[in-house]
């Protein structure tokens, strides 16, 4: 649906974008992921036409960018990061201006405007100007508007930013329905646990670089990146401490709080050697947990960082 | 384009407070202003008489006749009074002038001098001062001169034909003097705002403030256009098929439209509430309103277009309307500064509005006479536009 090839760009003497390439098959959700500044606007903006590539090629459903850009802008509804709503006016006259930009014929538009409200669950506050709406409200409405031309590709650029749990699981469901009805999605966000959620593939920016982009099971092969667990003893003593590090190196002791932590290739097999690896070492165990690798240890292991740095 | 313009149309109408600073914030300073210029209730174009305080210590013959041919002057009141009081009440303000005639006055011009004559006045209020100077002197100088030239013809005669007999001194005399016609009758006639009742205050008070107003709103639509680039609604339309220039023109349309309803409503409020004749020159007054709105309109634009935030928008904005309003005649009637502030003036867009109203009203010139200012307005308009057009797509509709 979508290819992306050695695009770069640069804004005076910033670079924004340098070669980056990635794929996107149609009805995929495809996540790119990044702190703040990493140049997912700009992918976005580039997608949308409105910036253009100083090198590379972007093919959109066999169209290229450079040749036909409002063709493009007819496939394609963009959801911005800012709440780009017009307060004084109602949801409705929200909705029929932006949905009018497109050249639907109006009896249409007024359907998919009912159809769309009940999408994001707001019929009842149709009438009310946006001003009075609440902050994930009015990102429901915001994403709204930009479904009203049913586009065959959907990219938001940071929905959830500044949204309360609950409208942001009903963001998170609008999403999911929309791709189950077949929509290509393509999501940034800086929120690991978003792209967890619902990507088929991430693709994971930095400084205007994609880093690593796969599925998860790829990205956690391609970091290298094992399973952790974690292991509290009933009792703790220096003496017991010291035999079982000195009888088993990889595992290590965390003293803020008092646990062995061990990594391991494949938690369900190593999980009973450990166990009786400490018993073998005087170790009486307390509690035992293990936690999954996810993308934060993946992006910390790409980019000696933490996401929200 | 259409669609954009509906939107914006929509925005400002639900918008109360702008509705109200743009149409009744307006039509209450045109009221206060009206009142101010005096030009409502019995006020025809011409000043009320201003008072003169006079104290007459001679109470001669020339000193009783000076002083009833000021009386006689419709621009002018009699008071009288004493010296200590005149001087009193003007060192108080309560009034502009006094004509203080002492004794011996008509003494000293019967033997070829100038009399004691005084005026005191308060300098600060020139343009009272200005009505009685103008009167004032030209009255004496006739009064005096008359009976100074005669004094000094009789005492010529005597001197040199002492023998010479009273008809025949009185024959020259007269013949000198020739008769009344000793002075110079210049006849004084009002030939501008003759033709129209419309009342000279009024109309620097329609114009004058509707054009400021105009700036403030108009300059609102431009800022609006820097807020939806902060709000992120310019990006979004930008996503959609318009292109950024369609965006840039439906706000220039928009604020041209406004700049049109506005000063429209200002006339036909002061056509129907304050009696302001607007038939004088209809086609006139609609190529008035119309370039005058395109002028104002593109400079509101233009002052959103060389800033890079609202903040800025709204402290330059500010700025430039209050100074060019200032020296362009919107706030203090251009007739009473100086000569350099006048030329000064020509730079604003309040000047040529205001000019072109009075032209239209005040003066009753037939189109064609207006053209001028009107292609001036015009021109000033296509020049911000186009600069707005540059500004704009190498600022706003950038990402």
């Amino acid at each position: 649906m979508i290819q992306v090839r050695s695009v770069s760009k640069s804004f005076g003497n910033i670079e924004a974008l340098c070669d980056v390439s990635f794929n996107i098959n149609k009805g995929e959700i495809f996540g790119i992921l990044g702190p703040n500044g990493a140049g997912k606007s700009t992918i976005v903006n580039i997608l949308n036409t409105l910036v253009r590539p100083d090198e590379g090629d972007v093919i959109i459903d066999g169209v290229n960018i450079k040749d036909d850009g409002e063709t493009i802008k007819l496939i394609m509804g963009v959801v911005p990061q800012e709440i780009a709503l017009y307060e004084e006016l109602s949801a409705y006259e929200n909705l029929m201006f932006w949905g009018g930009l497109y050249e639907t014929p109006k009896q249409e538009l007024k359907k998919n405007v009912i159809k769309t409200l009940e999408i994001v669950d707001l019929v009842s506050r149709k009438d009310d100007r946006i001003k009075t709406f609440s902050g994930g409200m009015k990102r429901r409405i915001n994403i709204a508007c930009s479904l009203l031309h049913n586009p065959k590709i959907l990219v938001l650029d940071e929905p959830t930013v500044g949204v309360d749990p609950q409208n942001r699981n009903h963001i998170f469901e609008v999403i999911e329905r929309l791709n189950n009805e077949g929509m290509t999605i393509i999501y940034t966000t800086h929120y690991m646990e978003e792209a967890e959620r619902f990507c088929d593939n991430i693709a994971i920016i930095d400084v205007g670089r994609i880093i690593a982009q796969g599925t998860l099971k790829e990205l956690k092969q391609i970091s290298n990146v094992n399973d952790l667990l974690t292991i509290k003893l009933a009792a703790a003593d220096n003496e017991t401490i010291t035999r079982i590090t000195s009888e088993n190196p990889l595992f290590i002791y965390d003293s803020t709080s008092g646990t062995f932590k061990v990594e391991c290739g494949n938690i369900g097999k190593d999980t009973s050697i450990i166990i009786n690896q400490i018993q073998n070492s005087g170790g009486v165990i307390e509690r035992i947990y293990s936690q999954g690798t996810n993308l934060e240890f993946i992006y910390l292991k790409l980019t000696g960082k933490k996401l929200r740095d | 384009m259409f669609k954009l313009f509906k939107k914006d149309l929509m925005l400002f109408f639900h918008d109360q407070r702008s509705v109200i600073l743009t149409f009744l914030l307006p039509v209450i300073l045109i009221t206060l202003f009206a009142f101010a210029y005096g030009s409502l209730g019995s006020y025809d174009g011409r000043s009320e008489p201003v008072d003169l305080l006079v104290a007459d210590l001679d109470r001669t013959r020339s000193s009783k006749n000076i002083i009833y041919k000021i009386d006689s002057l419709e621009d002018i009141r009699i008071i009288v009074s004493d010296v200590n009081k005149s001087k009193e009440l003007v060192i108080k303000g309560e009034y502009a002038c006094a004509l203080i005639i002492f004794e011996g006055f008509q003494d000293s011009l019967e033997a070829g001098h100038s009399g004691p004559i005084e005026l005191v006045y308060d300098r600060s209020r020139e343009m009272e001062i200005g009505i009685l100077q103008q009167n004032v002197m030209s009255i004496l100088m006739s009064a005096t001169g008359e009976i100074i030239v005669k004094k000094s013809i009789e005492k010529y005669l005597q001197d040199q034909f002492p023998d010479i007999d009273k008809s025949t001194s009185d024959n020259i005399l007269r013949t000198a003097l020739n008769d009344n016609n000793n002075t110079i009758a210049i006849k004084w006639t009002s030939v501008v705002g003759e033709k129209n009742d419309t009342k000279l205050g009024l109309i620097q008070a329609v114009a004058g403030t509707a054009i400021l107003m105009l700036l403030f709103s108009v300059a609102g639509v431009g800022t609006s256009i820097l807020e939806e680039k902060e709000n992120g609604t310019i990006n979004r339309l930008l996503y959609s098929p318009l292109k950024g220039s369609t965006i840039l023109y439906s706000k220039m349309l928009f604020a041209f439209f406004i700049s049109i309803l506005q000063l429209t409503a200002m006339f036909l409020f002061a056509w129907l509430i304050l009696s302001m004749d607007m038939s004088v020159n209809i086609p006139g007054l609609i190529f008035m309103i119309i370039a005058t709105s395109f002028a104002v309109s593109s400079l509101g634009i233009f002052l959103a277009a060389v800033v890079k935030t609202r903040q800025q928008a709204q402290n330059l904005s500010t700025i430039i309307i209050l100074v060019m309003s200032a020296i362009g005649g919107s706030m203090i009637p251009l007739f009473v500064m100086p000569t350099i502030l006048q030329k000064i003036a020509l730079l604003s867009v309040n000047y040529w509005g205001i000019q072109g109203f009075y032209d239209l009203f005040w003066r009753v010139l037939p189109l064609e006479e207006i053209l001028p200012k009107i292609l001036i307005l015009m021109s000033i308009g296509l020049i911000m536009t186009l600069a707005s057009v540059q500004l704009f797509k190498k600022r706003i509709m950038k990402l």
